[in-house]
Order: C-alpha cells, then sequence, then structure tokens
C-alpha cells in the first residue's frame, strides 16, 4: 500500500503514461486513419500481429491504458489524502486560557516552535502584551493577513496571521480536478458515442445509436475567390424521430444543433460522384448532359455521355482514382458513340482544360490529344458530413477544468506568507518575536519580512532597532 | 502590398536578432557592460518591427472578412513569427527583473531559429481561415499555448547555463566564464520560477483546446497527436515540479527532466505536422 | 617637466628601512619640505613602499638632497637601498606603481586608493600646483584604464579570496548562507574571516578541543558547538571549512552522504585546506556536493597569476606609452603651444592602442 502513497511511483506512472502515449502517435491507429493500418499490415506482415495483440493500433481505448489512467486517478487521490501537507499550520487554541500554568507551557511550546521557522525578527515595544497583540492584530488586518488569536493575556500572547490563505487549497484542488476530469472522460466512454452520418443533400439518412433520421433540405458551400479553399460550408438540418420533429437549424462550423445533449455538428462535406449535370462546351455552344442519359450533340450524328464523376482525381496504379471526397480536382469521363460505336471513354478535368486522358477496358490511361470540347462546370451533388456526438460526460469535464484554472492559479501565482507571533513581557515593556514563512522558495519572503517587521515596530511605537535571525536548514518550498 | 511590408519588417527584425545574439555572445566573453546594452537595444527595435510585421500581417489577414477579427497564427509563418516575439517579450521580462542579461546567449538564439524558419522557410502567403477555425478560440488557444512553448525556451536556456556553471565548478578547475554566469542556485531558482509561470499556461491552453474542439467537431479530447504530444509535455513538466519538492531528486537529474520536457515542446510543435491530419501546418489542415 | 622621484620599495629595502619611513607622518615631512623652500611635493606611504616625488623647482635639483632630506627626517640610512628618477622616467614609475604593475601582487588594487589618499593628503597641505595636479590626476586615470583594458587585475589571487569566488558562484549571494568550520587552525580563522566580510548568517566551530574551539568562535563571533555533534550541524551548513590537525580524514562518504537527504538536495561546499587531507577525494563525487582542496584553490591562484603574469608586459607598454603622452604635452605646455592630451598621442607619431 505504501508505494501508492509514493509520489516517486506517481512520477513514474506518469512517464509510462507518456510513453505508451508517444507510442499512439507514431503508429497508425483505427479510430483516425484504418485505411493506414491496414497499409501497415500489408506493409509488416509480421509485426503486424504482435503489435495488434497489445492493441497498438487502437492504444488509447485499450484496457492497459485505460487501467493506466485509472490508476493515475486513484494515486493522486491517494497522495493527497494520505499524506501530510508540507506545512503543519499552527492549531488554533481557545483564547481565554485563565490557567497560568498551563499557559506557561503553552508559551513555551509556542516559543521552542517559534526557533524553527526561516525568518526571525524580534523587537521591544512599551506596554502590555495583551494590549501589544491587539494592536497588533489591528496593524496586521490593515495589512491584508487574516489574523488569528491563539493567546492573549498580560503575561503572554500568540497570534498567527496568514496571507493568501486560499493557496493552501491550490495543490489540493488541482489534483482532484485531474481525478474530476478522468470520471468525465470515463463517463464518456461508457454513455457516450460518436457517428459520422454523411447525407446527400436534399436526402436523409437514419442514425445508428439513435432511432432518428437527419434530413439535410440544402447544403451550401462557398469558396475564396479563385481558390478551392472553402470560405463556409453549411447544412439546412432537420433532425426527426418518425414523423416527430426533434430540431431543426441551419448549422455550420463551430455552430451545432443540440437535441438534449446530442449534437450535430457541421464537420466536413464531399461529392461522392453523382452530379445533376456537367456542361460541356464544344465551340462557342454548351450542351447540359444529365448522368447517364445520351445526348445528342446538335448538328451531329453524335450521341455523348457524361457517366463517372470523380471528385479529387488523382492517377493510382495507372488507373483514374481520387484522393479524397472534397471537391478539389474534379473530372468526369465521358463516351462517344455512333449508333453502336463506341469510342474509348476519356477523362476531362475542370482544372486542367488542355489535359485529356484515355482509358482502355482495363482501366489503364494514356494520354490523349487535347479534343475541341472542354469540360465547363459540373453541378454535383454534395454530400454534407454531419458528425453526432454524445458527450454526457462533458459537463464535468468542464466543471473539472474549472477547477484545475482555480487549482493551479491559486497554487503558483498566489504567494502564502504566515507570521507566528510570540508577545512577551520584557525588558520595559513587551517583546514582540515574529517568526515568518514563505510558500515560495528563494529569497522573495525575506526582503518584505524585514520591511514588515520594521514597520510593524514604527507602528506600535516600538524602540528602534529589529533584531533578525535567520535558520537557513528549514527551507520549505 | 500588406504582405511585401509584413516580409520586410521581419526580414529586418531577424537582421537585428541576429546582431543582438552577437552581441550578446560576446557579452559572455568580454567584461565590458556596453554589449549588453547593444545586445537589449537591439533586441527592443528587432522587437518594435517585428511587432510592425505583425501589425502588417493583421491589416492584411483582417482584408479578408470571413477572417475578422481573429489572429493570424494559422499557418507555419504566422505560429513562427509569433513564438520568436513571444520569446523576446518572455526574455525581456525576465532579464528586466533579474538583471540578467548575461543569459541573452542562451536564451535569444531562440528568436533568431523562430524568425528564421519563418522568413527561410514558412510561406507568408494570407489566406482565408477554413470554417473550423473561425471562432474567438482562434485568438485565444494558440496564443496561450505558444506563450508557454516561449517561455519553456527560456526555461531551457537558463537549464543549459546551469550545466555549464555545475560542470565547470565540479571540474575544479572553473574558467572565467563561471565567474560571469549566475550561481548555481540562482539558475535553478530561476529555472524553476520560469517553469512554474509557464506550466498552467501550457495545462489551460490544451484545455481550451478540448472546449473549442468540443465546440467544432464534438469531443473534448480525440488523441490527436499536437493533443496527445501538448499532454506528455505537461506530463513531463508536472514530473519535473514534483521532482523539486522531493528531497533526492533535485539537481541535475530535475533539470535534465525540464530538458526533455523542452524536446517534447520542441516536437510538439514541430514534429507531430509530420504526424498529424488534423492539426498540421504541413498537411494543409491548417 | 622638472619632477624627481627618490623611493624605496619592498624589492629593493629591507623591513625596517620602510617602517621607519613609514611611522613619520606626511605632514611632518611637508612641514619641512615648505621649510627647505619646497612648495609642491607628494609622499606616498605605505607598507610596501615610500616614495617623494618632488616637482616643481625642487624637481630640478640634485637627488641626493632628497635622499639627505630622508634620512634625516627617519633617521636611518638610505645608502644602496634608495631608488632615484628623473623627469620622463620618473612619469612612467608613477604610471606603473597606480597600474599596480610595481606591486607584491601584480595589478593589486588597493594601490590605487593609496595613490588616491597621498595626493589628496598633499593637496590638503597645499603641496600641489598646476604640475602635480595633473600628473596625479593622470596617473590615477592610466591606473584605472589600464587594469580596465587589460587582464591584470583579472582573477583573485589568494586562497581564501577564491574560496569565497567559488561559494558566490555557487550560492549566489551568501548573506543567507551558513559556515562551519571544523579545526580551529590560523587557515581556518583567515577563510572564515573572508566569508564573514561577505556577512553569512550563520558560523559554527567545532573543533577537538573545546577551548580552542571556543576562542576561535568568540573572536569570529561565532557559535562554537561540540565536536561529537559535527556530523549533524553538516546537515544545516552549506560551506564547511575542514582544517584539522587530524591524521586522517574527518570527513568520509558515509559521514557526508548520510546528511545530504536533509539537505533535500541544497549544493554543499566542502573547503579541506588542511594537511593532510580531513576529507576523503571520493565525496567530490557526490551529487550537490563540490569538495576542493587546497591544491585546486592554489591552482585557480596559479592560473590567476599567470594569467595576470601574462598581461605585465601589455600593461607595462601601455602604461609607457601613456606615460609618453603625458611627457608630450607636458612639453607642448611649456613651449606655450599646449596641446591636448588626445592630440599627444598624434604627436608622438606612434599608433593608438584602443
Amino acid at each position: 500500500m505504501k508505494v501508492f502513497r509514493s509520489v516517486r511511483f506517481n512520477i513514474f506512472l506518469g512517464a509510462l503514461i507518456a510513453i505508451a502515449a508517444a507510442l499512439g502517435t507514431f503508429l497508425p491507429q483505427v479510430p483516425d486513419a484504418p485505411e493506414k493500418v491496414s497499409a501497415f499490415q500489408q506493409a509488416h506482415a509480421y509485426l503486424f500481429p504482435l503489435y495488434n495483440c497489445f492493441g497498438l493500433f487502437d492504444l488509447y481505448h485499450t484496457w492497459w491504458f485505460m487501467a493506466l489512467l485509472g490508476l493515475m486517478a486513484f494515486d493522486v487521490v491517494a497522495c493527497k489524502l494520505w499524506n501530510k501537507p508540507p506545512d503543519a499550520g499552527m492549531v488554533a487554541l481557545p483564547p481565554e486560557l485563565t490557567d497560568e500554568r498551563e499557559l506557561e507551557r503553552r508559551l513555551a511550546r509556542k516559543e521552542a516552535a517559534l526557533r524553527l521557522k526561516p525568518l526571525r525578527a524580534r523587537f521591544g515595544v512599551p506596554g502590555g502584551a495583551g494590549a501589544a497583540a491587539a494592536r497588533l492584530r489591528a496593524a496586521l488586518s490593515a495589512r491584508g493577513y487574516h489574523v488569528q488569536e491563539e493567546l492573549r493575556s498580560d503575561s503572554g500572547a500568540a497570534l498567527v496571521a496568514t496571507r493568501h490563505r486560499l493557496q493552501r487549497w491550490g495543490s489540493y484542488v488541482a489534483h482532484i480536478a485531474l481525478v474530476v476530469i478522468l470520471a468525465g472522460a470515463l463517463v464518456k466512454c461508457l454513455f457516450g458515442f460518436v457517428e459520422m452520418v454523411p447525407v446527400l443533400e436534399g436526402g436523409s439518412r437514419a442514425m445508428q445509436n439513435k432511432p432518428w433520421t437527419v434530413y439535410v433540405d440544402k447544403f451550401t458551400v462557398k469558396y475564396y475567390d479563385g481558390t478551392f479553399t472553402p470560405k463556409t460550408f453549411s447544412s439546412v438540418l432537420r433532425v426527426q424521430d418518425a414523423d416527430k420533429v426533434l430540431g431543426a437549424k441551419t448549422i455550420r462550423v463551430n455552430d451545432p444543433l443540440d437535441i438534449g445533449g446530442v449534437r450535430f455538428y457541421q464537420a466536413s462535406w464531399g461529392a461522392g460522384g453523382m452530379f445533376r449535370s456537367v456542361a460541356l462546351r464544344l465551340g462557342h455552344a454548351l450542351l447540359r448532359l444529365p448522368q447517364r442519359v445520351p445526348t445528342r450533340v446538335p448538328g451531329t450524328p453524335f450521341d455523348v455521355t457524361a457517366d463517372v464523376m470523380l471528385p479529387n482525381f488523382t492517377i493510382s496504379g495507372g488507373k483514374a482514382d481520387t484522393a479524397s471526397l472534397e471537391l478539389k480536382n474534379p473530372a468526369v469521363r465521358f463516351t462517344f458513340a455512333v449508333g453502336a460505336h463506341k469510342t474509348a471513354p476519356m477523362w476531362l478535368l475542370q482544372n486542367y482544360p488542355k489535359l485529356c486522358l484515355v482509358e482502355d477496358p482495363q482501366g489503364t490511361l494514356s494520354p490523349a490529344p487535347a479534343p475541341p470540347f472542354q469540360l465547363a462546370s459540373i453541378d454535383p451533388v454534395l454530400f454534407s458530413g454531419i458528425q453526432v456526438a454524445y458527450d454526457p460526460g462533458y459537463k464535468i469535464v468542464v466543471a473539472g477544468a474549472l477547477l484545475w484554472l482555480f487549482g493551479t492559479v491559486t497554487l503558483f501565482y498566489l504567494h502564502r506568507r504566515r507570521l507566528w507571533i510570540l508577545a512577551e513581557p520584557g525588558g520595559d515593556g513587551t517583546e514582540v518575536t515574529i517568526g515568518g514563512w514563505s510558500s515560495r522558495a528563494g529569497r522573495e519572503f525575506e526582503p518584505e519580512f524585514k520591511a514588515l517587521a520594521e514597520s510593524l515596530r514604527r507602528e506600535l511605537g516600538g524602540r528602534a532597532g529589529v533584531e533578525f535571525f535567520q535558520n537557513p536548514l528549514v527551507e520549505v518550498s | 502590398m500588406a504582405t511585401h511590408l509584413q516580409i520586410l519588417l521581419i526580414r529586418a527584425a531577424l537582421a537585428l536578432y541576429v546582431a543582438s545574439t552577437a552581441c550578446a555572445f560576446t557579452y559572455l566573453f568580454s567584461k565590458d557592460e556596453k554589449w549588453s546594452r547593444w545586445m537589449l537595444w537591439l533586441m527592443g527595435a528587432g522587437l518594435l518591427l517585428h511587432l510592425g510585421s505583425f501589425g502588417a500581417r493583421i491589416d492584411a489577414f483582417w482584408q479578408i472578412p470571413e477572417n475578422r477579427y481573429y489572429m493570424p497564427i494559422n499557418s507555419f509563418f504566422g505560429a513562427l513569427s509569433y513564438l520568436s516575439l513571444a520569446v523576446a517579450l518572455v526574455f525581456f521580462v525576465v532579464e528586466r527583473e533579474h538583471r540578467l542579461g548575461i543569459l541573452g546567449a542562451f536564451v535569444l538564439p531562440w528568436t533568431v531559429v523562430g524568425a528564421g524558419a519563418a522568413v527561410l522557410w514558412a510561406d507568408p502567403k494570407v489566406e482565408g481561415l477554413v470554417p473550423a477555425l473561425q471562432s474567438y478560440w482562434m485568438s485565444v488557444h494558440p496564443v496561450v499555448l505558444m506563450t508557454a512553448y516561449a517561455a519553456f525556451a527560456n526555461a531551457f536556456g537558463v537549464g543549459v547555463a546551469l550545466l555549464i556553471q555545475e560542470h565547470q565548478i565540479k571540474s575544479r578547475k572553473p574558467s572565467e566564464l563561471c565567474y560571469r554566469l549566475p550561481s548555481i542556485e540562482e539558475l535553478d531558482t530561476l529555472n524553476y520560477r520560469i517553469i512554474v509561470a509557464a506550466f498552467p499556461m501550457l495545462t489551460v491552453g490544451i484545455i481550451m483546446g478540448g472546449i473549442w474542439a468540443y465546440n467544432a467537431w464534438g469531443r473534448f479530447w480525440g488523441w490527436d497527436p499536437k493533443e496527445t504530444w501538448a499532454l506528455i509535455t505537461a506530463l513531463i513538466y508536472a514530473g519535473y515540479l514534483h521532482m523539486r519538492f522531493l528531497k533526492g531528486l533535485r539537481g541535475r537529474k530535475a533539470i535534465y527532466v525540464s530538458m526533455v520536457g523542452f524536446a517534447s515542446v520542441v516536437f510538439t510543435f514541430l514534429g507531430v505536422n509530420f504526424l498529424s491530419q488534423l492539426h498540421g501546418y504541413l498537411s494543409g489542415g491548417g | 617637466m622638472k619632477l624627481s622621484l627618490v623611493g624605496v620599495g619592498h624589492k629593493s629595502a629591507p623591513a625596517e628601512v620602510r617602517e621607519a619611513l613609514a611611522v613619520v607622518a606626511a605632514e611632518r615631512f611637508y612641514e619641512e619640505l615648505r621649510r627647505q623652500g619646497c612648495d609642491e611635493a607628494v609622499v606616498l606611504s605605505t607598507c610596501n613602499r615610500f616614495e617623494l616625488y618632488l616637482c616643481g623647482e625642487a624637481g630640478g635639483r640634485d637627488q641626493s638632497w632628497a635622499v639627505s632630506f630622508l634620512e634625516r627626517l627617519a633617521g636611518v640610512k638610505l645608502e644602496g637601498h634608495a631608488y632615484a628618477r628623473r623627469a620622463d622616467a620618473a612619469v612612467a614609475h608613477l604610471f606603473e606603481v597606480a597600474s599596480g604593475l610595481d606591486s607584491l601582487v601584480v595589478g593589486e588594487t588597493e594601490i590605487l586608493g593609496q595613490v588616491k589618499t597621498a595626493y589628496e593628503t598633499a593637496r590638503r597641505a597645499g603641496m600641489t600646483g598646476k604640475h602635480s595636479n595633473v600628473l596625479f590626476q593622470r596617473a590615477l586615470y592610466v591606473g584605472k584604464k589600464i587594469r580596465n583594458d587589460t587582464a591584470i587585475a583579472v582573477g583573485q589571487t589568494s586562497v581564501a579570496s577564491v574560496a569565497v569566488q567559488l561559494a558566490e558562484s555557487i550560492f549566489g549571494e551568501l548573506s543567507a548562507r551558513e559556515v562551519l568550520i571544523l579545526g580551529a587552525g590560523q587557515m581556518a580563522e583567515l577563510a572564515a574571516r573572508h566569508l564573514l566580510s561577505k556577512k553569512v548568517a550563520r558560523l559554527k566551530v567545532a573543533n577537538r578541543t573545546w577551548e580552542r574551539g571556543e576562542a576561535l568562535a568568540r573572536r569570529l563571533k561565532a557559535e562554537a558547538v561540540a565536536w561529537e555533534s559535527f556530523a549533524e550541524h553538516l546537515k544545516g551548513a552549506d560551506v564547511v571549512i575542514a582544517s584539522t590537525a587530524s591524521e586522517r580524514p574527518v570527513l568520509t562518504r558515509e559521514i557526508v552522504a548520510g546528511a545530504l537527504p536533509a539537505r533535500q538536495g541544497r549544493s554543499l561546499f566542502v573547503i579541506d585546506i588542511a594537511m593532510p587531507r580531513d576529507v576523503e577525494d571520493s565525496v567530490h563525487g557526490l551529487e550537490h556536493v563540490y569538495l576542493y582542496r587546497l591544491e585546486d584553490l592554489e591552482g585557480i591562484v596559479a592560473r590567476n597569476l599567470e594569467s595576470r603574469g601574462g598581461e605585465i608586459e601589455r600593461a607595462r607598454a601601455l602604461a609607457r606609452e601613456k606615460a609618453g603622452e603625458f611627457c608630450a604635452w607636458q612639453r607642448s605646455a611649456a613651449e606655450g603651444r599646449e596641446i591636448s592630451l588626445k592630440h599627444a598621442r598624434r604627436a608622438r607619431g606612434e599608433k593608438a592602442v584602443s
């Protein structure tokens, strides 16, 4: 059990998680790029089964990775709850103490404890200890310190004053936040889902995770002038459960439709290969062709048919192929026929009007001289890539994130300062000893402490001269 | 027009950064304070020109209506430009507070590397943002993260100086350099303080990325290489912070960990572009 | 320019001669000089040298007059122990002295302050005039310049100051540090005093014989601790000076390694100036521990002196050049066509060294 409390073990665990996560970035992962995984399988026939049995191709969802995360969460809680906090504050005592002997004993204990504080200052003030303590309390409160009084009588008084008390909680809150975030992630794993629903414009598709149907009534995409980079794309969306309309909205990227926590995002779009018509320019005439419908070229005996469209034309293995579903390099295949005679099919590319590729019966392409007609425009049937995501753990994760923000900011950016003050009769009045401690390592607090002691002395009308001691042994970072 | 101005200004800024770094190295080995002054003036002038270049880029960027009013750091050029700017800014803040101009030789080369890479290898073209990036998060998430990276670059420089100083004294034959560099304790504390300041920024930046992803794609965390490596960086630095609290693990070992953390920063910024589809500057994914 | 120099130095005269001259107050010299008709002179009197510079009319007199003058006032024979210089050579000598080139430890800075004090004393006594004013002010300028432009003043030259410099390279400011002295020998005391000048927070002395340790602690205003407990005190000490008379090492690797965990990774600087060794060599191999033995510190001092020595020739040449400039200016002023000191460089027809 002891090993879980050890910070060393946690560091080791963190390193393990880091290495595993790094491994997952170097190997192709199934959820992101399944085609790359298959390619890897083909390229490394012997390594693949070995890696696969450890789940390295879906690393982040393997049982052992999740177990590591869970162990980390458990460990963080264990460390924080079972280990002592780095500084032990003084325990508050009842202020009214009439038993003189008890008072003496407690004062003596306080004095011994005071000697161990890293910084100490001592000066004398006139008057009784009780009065001095009261004035110190007022002076420190005015300087933004929260003062707890522990003892007060004329034979001795003890105060504890703290600034930025909140900093103490920073570490706890930050660590708890981690656990909360992981809990949110767990909820998502168990109860959430993500589904990609590609819907043709004007069409619909049924969902798998819910008994709903997604309708895209209209899909628009606008490009930046003269480029193929989309400026904006959006869908007019309608979600129905049988006949009941659950929600309708025009969604665009960064602006989803939310139905009871199930969110519909405009994630992507593309062309599947269907088109309503293409326009072919012959000389001055523009001929509009629907898909797969032979059309007579006016004034000639030719029939021309446009049958296949590839949205992002590329040549792979000598054959026509599409690099992706994005409309980046559209190409259409045409076949000319006179009666029963058909020419070989030829590809025309919208972006490269001078190019023409002829396809043989096996599908291999070969360049051909530029024909007297060009592919003027295409009216493709686009599909809208709707990403449906349900993440019930999101709110938990956000709560955890806010806790983390609060925790780290208070832990690192606040400066907690503590003063232990003992006022005892001495000299011809009261001798005040102040011990100081700071949550920040290094010499930052020292000049502030010295200035504070000096200004307190002046305010209380003490005799000139403050004695300073330093105890370098105790360095709490 | 504005793009030309942008390139001109950043080239001028780069020249000044190079001169300033040269002064920093000279200052390391000479005792003349004038080198330190020159280093700071040249760096300041370079910073002003660099800010001007950034302003020109913003101006050109906002000509395109879809880009209003976001920060133009979606491309390699913009990101590198901001990064080297941030390194110089953090150096000024640190140097001003701690009067440690001698560390210029260890930190300023990063400004040259960043601005130089931007000028030599990155495409300064200003384009419209793809729809996924048209969000106010564009101005916050990358800025916060890259400021953290710049701070880590500063801490790395301090770490290098610390290792040199430690090696010098341990060798029992210290050279003149040993007496010019700050003391081991000072360097160690400075390294720690910079990382302490930058670590929350890094983690908050990562979380911002998650929230943005949730709004754009529906999932808070997808183990995308860039996300994963940012997390790995955070884990390494968290390890360093914990080591510092522990009795036996301070000193050299902790410094090495912080340096591995910086290597991870570099990989997160640069290396993942070769791995990621979603996040890569080089893959055209924006 | 009429300038006459007569003096004794650590190289030329034994200690008694120098002491005899040193005990006489400068005012007494000036009084007597005034009575002899001298109204422009400067007396430079330190523990290592005594020099009398006579300017104006008296500077042209025969130098045996000056020697007998000094012999009379000091009551000691200077025969064979004194050196004399005139005019340009005297100027060059003064510049070299101000630059620390004639000192026991080359490049030391104390002499510059001593020259300044001597000059100011003479001025207050009304014993300076136009020539001596310019001469001495120029000497102070040259002294500073040569220290800046060459490396003769670089690097510490005593074992104790090297140790302090190293401590500062490890810890930065020493004012919150704790020092532990093992042993109560002279070397330990010297090193401790150097550290004290940096206002360390705490100084502890641990010696086998309690009385000697306590005596040293009293002298240093430090805290005496029991010898048996030194291993405990190791936990809190940042700098340890080991200088006991022990035959065998007192600080073994185990003892030091045992104190390290409580130190939470803070550096520990151990200075071993005992002969034979007080600290096991393997202690240096421990992490965060820096062990410097006497030979290491001496090695650094030797290297510093060497680099200073390497600069002597250059510094000397520079001093001579500046002296030449000064004399050229001097002559031009005397001839009535006073040129500025800057132009004097060109008048000498020599290339300026920056």
